[in-house]
């Protein structure tokens, strides 16, 4: 069964970058109650800014602090300018962050053009696993990504700014009684889940490649994983990261690569059909 | 507010009489007019751009019957386009229907489809109504994918087979061949939709579905059930967004995915009954044909010819040293972007307020209810009025 191991490898690759890129969403979603369309192009400034960087310096280390960098920065300035003057009307918030992700994506294709560029992998080489050969690049990100995603549940269950993300995203009112500044919560969301996704993008971009389009994709693919795992939930992102991605792997071998994606989003309309909370949310509750 | 509804005073002879108008009313019908009289004088081109923009402003009017009124938000409008296109389309196609029969026909397959994905989809609200919404077309798209000899995939019907055009019906033109045809079969799309939507919104029923948008759960004590409104809304709002597609795909000879289907195309839709002013129909009508007609503009500013020396001068981004062409759609991105920002409640709703408030000062008065937003009660203000003058609160 040599494919079962390859498609194994690429779940588990898979599935713990898009809780990179689903976890940075639902962090948003869950104490800002934003639904932030804008996410996919924040994977496209990190790809792009890491290649830039790259080119200039010659380091991908360095293209990797670009990507988060950046990403935090635009994620920053995307909050402070516009999200927290518009915050209260949800479907304003839904136009813009669209509207963001748009000018985003054209702004890549001017500046880079239109055709995929090749960012280079973290690690060169491969190495073999029960007779499949694997890239260590993809192991690398495999790695990284959940010390990343360690380090986040360590930071939000642990250290004193992560309870206090916790507890704005259970009450902002309660948590306001205690003395906790929700916009400096917010802010620090945005600017968490803005490295966040720009790493994804750079990680996504080095074993793919970059191109203006390609946050598209894993937006797509984290509305499932988030509605999955229910809105607003760090574990249920973790864990609807991997039920999609294997769900989609799935597909893409045994049935069509054209029905790449498709069967998350069934699975997506099909839960909040059933369960509207997922498996490990809260219901959205309108105040 | 409705005990004397029916008893009231005027006729729609007083309603219809445009001397009995307010001036944004008279100024809105001299619009249509002019709709109607400009082909005499444009150029052939600009009626084949003009013909677009009042189909796109037919789909913009009939997001903004369901969206703008029940405050139910869908992302993915563009299905109802695409299913009314791609049925009709199809029946042409593979079965052979004529396009006049087979238009309608795409109509009650959109119609089905916000039945399908209405009754199961409206019971979830808010966010998770969009999401739906938003991810259905992009299924269909996949489907289409699919079965790429039935659909044309990626391509659209082109790549299968030729779509028919209209027919000619007698000394009228084929509308797929005449531009002036075109224009006028494009029209009549427009005011169909216009006055069908108009008709419904100020009637009762409107009245009940901006009650659904300002408090659902109120709606609901006073007996009146706001799933059946609002799957009601979605039903003939998808019947008539079918309709304007089939319409324009045999009108232009043609169906593909990203003029109907794409997510793009939802989103501009949203976006230009934003711009208009959202839950007025009328303003979305006119968001729908500036937004389309604006980025037409932009993409054709490529070259500026100078008054009275005719000479053309290629418009060029001074940093980056790219013709205004080649990046049309990041402009127009930022314009669109600029005006949501700045003018969150929309083109029409501004202008007659600031009509209103001109030739009515003393019109200030005071808010019970705490405040809300200068738009929305602007917006407010102009549909309540809107409703009594066109007869859904007669009195």
């Amino acid at each position: 069964m040599v494919s079962a191991i390859s498609v194994a490898a690429d779940v588990l690759m898979l599935g713990a970058l898009y809780s990179l890129i689903a976890i940075g969403f639902t962090l948003i979603f869950g104490v800002g109650g934003v639904l932030n369309l804008a996410h996919g192009g924040i994977i496209t400034v990190g790809a792009y800014s890491a290649y830039a960087v790259e080119a200039a310096s010659g380091s991908i280390v360095a293209g990797a602090i670009a990507a988060a960098v950046v990403s935090a920065a635009f994620a920053l300035a995307l909050y402070r300018g516009l999200i927290s003057k518009i915050r209260h009307n949800p479907v304003t918030v839904l136009i813009l962050t669209l509207v963001v992700a748009i000018i985003t994506e054209q702004a890549a294709l001017v500046v880079f053009g239109g055709q995929e560029l090749v960012v280079r992998q973290l690690l060169e080489g491969t190495v073999t696993v029960f007779g499949e050969s694997i890239q260590r690049n993809r192991i690398l990100v495999f790695v990284l990504s959940w010390v990343l995603i360690g380090g986040l549940f360590y930071f939000v269950n642990r250290t004193r700014t992560g309870k206090a993300i916790l507890a704005t995203s259970m009450s902002d009112k309660g948590a306001a009684l205690v003395g906790i500044d929700s916009e400096y919560v917010y802010t620090y969301t945005w600017v968490l889940a803005g490295a966040l996704a720009g790493l994804a993008g750079l990680f996504l971009a080095s074993f793919q490649t970059a191109s203006p389009l390609m946050g598209r994709n894993p937006l797509l693919l984290s509305f499932a994983i988030v509605v999955l795992g229910g809105l607003g939930s760090i574990r249920g992102s973790v864990i609807g990261a991997y039920l999609i991605s294997f769900l989609d792997q799935i597909t893409i071998r045994f049935i069509s690569e054209r029905l790449a994606g498709v069967s998350a989003l069934i699975v997506l309309v099909l839960v909040l059909l059933i369960r509207p909370k997922g498996l490990f949310g809260r219901e959205l509750v309108e105040e | 507010m409705s005990g004397q509804a029916r008893s009231g005073s005027k006729s729609w002879a007083d309603i219809l009489n445009p001397v009995e108008m307010q001036r944004h009313q008279q100024v809105g019908l001299l619009g249509i007019l002019a709709l109607f009289v400009l082909p005499v004088v444009l150029p052939a081109i600009y009626a084949i751009y003009l013909a677009s923009a009042l189909f796109f402003a037919t789909f913009v009017m009939s997001w903004d019957f369901v969206s703008g009124y029940t405050g139910e938000i869908s992302f993915g409008h563009g299905l109802f386009f695409g299913v009314g296109g791609y049925a009709s389309g199809m029946l042409n196609l593979h079965v052979g229907i004529d396009p006049w029969i087979a238009a309608p026909l795409g109509a009650v397959a959109a119609g089905v489809a916000g039945l399908l994905i209405g009754f199961p989809s409206l019971r979830v609200k808010g966010p998770y109504f969009s999401l739906i919404t938003l991810v259905t077309p992009i299924i269909l798209i996949s489907v289409f994918r699919f079965f790429p000899d039935w659909t044309g995939g990626e391509l659209g019907l082109v790549s299968v087979g030729a779509v028919e055009n209209f027919g000619a019906i007698g000394p009228i033109p084929s509308p797929g061949v005449d531009p002036y045809a075109g224009y006028y079969l494009a029209l009549f799309v427009f005011l169909f939709a216009l006055a069908l939507f108009v008709a419904i919104t100020r009637s009762d029923a409107g009245m009940v579905f901006t009650a659904i948008r300002a408090d659902e759960i109120s709606v609901a004590a006073t007996g009146k059930n706001p799933a059946k409104f609002k799957l009601f809304a979605f039903v003939v709002s998808g019947l008539v967004g079918g309709f304007a597609g089939a319409m324009y795909g045999h009108s232009v000879g043609g169906f593909n995915v990203s003029e109907l289907l794409a997510l793009l195309i939802s989103i501009e839709v949203i976006i230009a009954a934003i711009l208009g002013g959202i839950g007025t129909i009328t303003g979305a009508a006119v968001g729908g044909l500036f937004f389309y007609l604006l980025r037409v503009f932009i993409r054709n500013l490529d070259t500026v010819t100078v008054p009275f020396t005719g000479a053309e001068i290629e418009l060029v981004i001074p940093l980056l040293d790219v013709a205004v062409g080649e990046i049309y759609f990041l402009l127009f991105g930022i314009v669109t972007f600029a005006f949501l920002f700045y003018l969150p409640e929309g083109i029409v709703p501004r202008v007659v307020g600031e009509w209103r408030a001109r030739s009515e000062p003393q019109s200030g008065e005071a808010v019970a209810d705490g405040g809300t937003s200068r738009g929305e009660r602007v917006v407010e203000s102009w549909t309540d009025d809107l409703r009594e003058l066109f007869g859904g609160d007669r009195r």
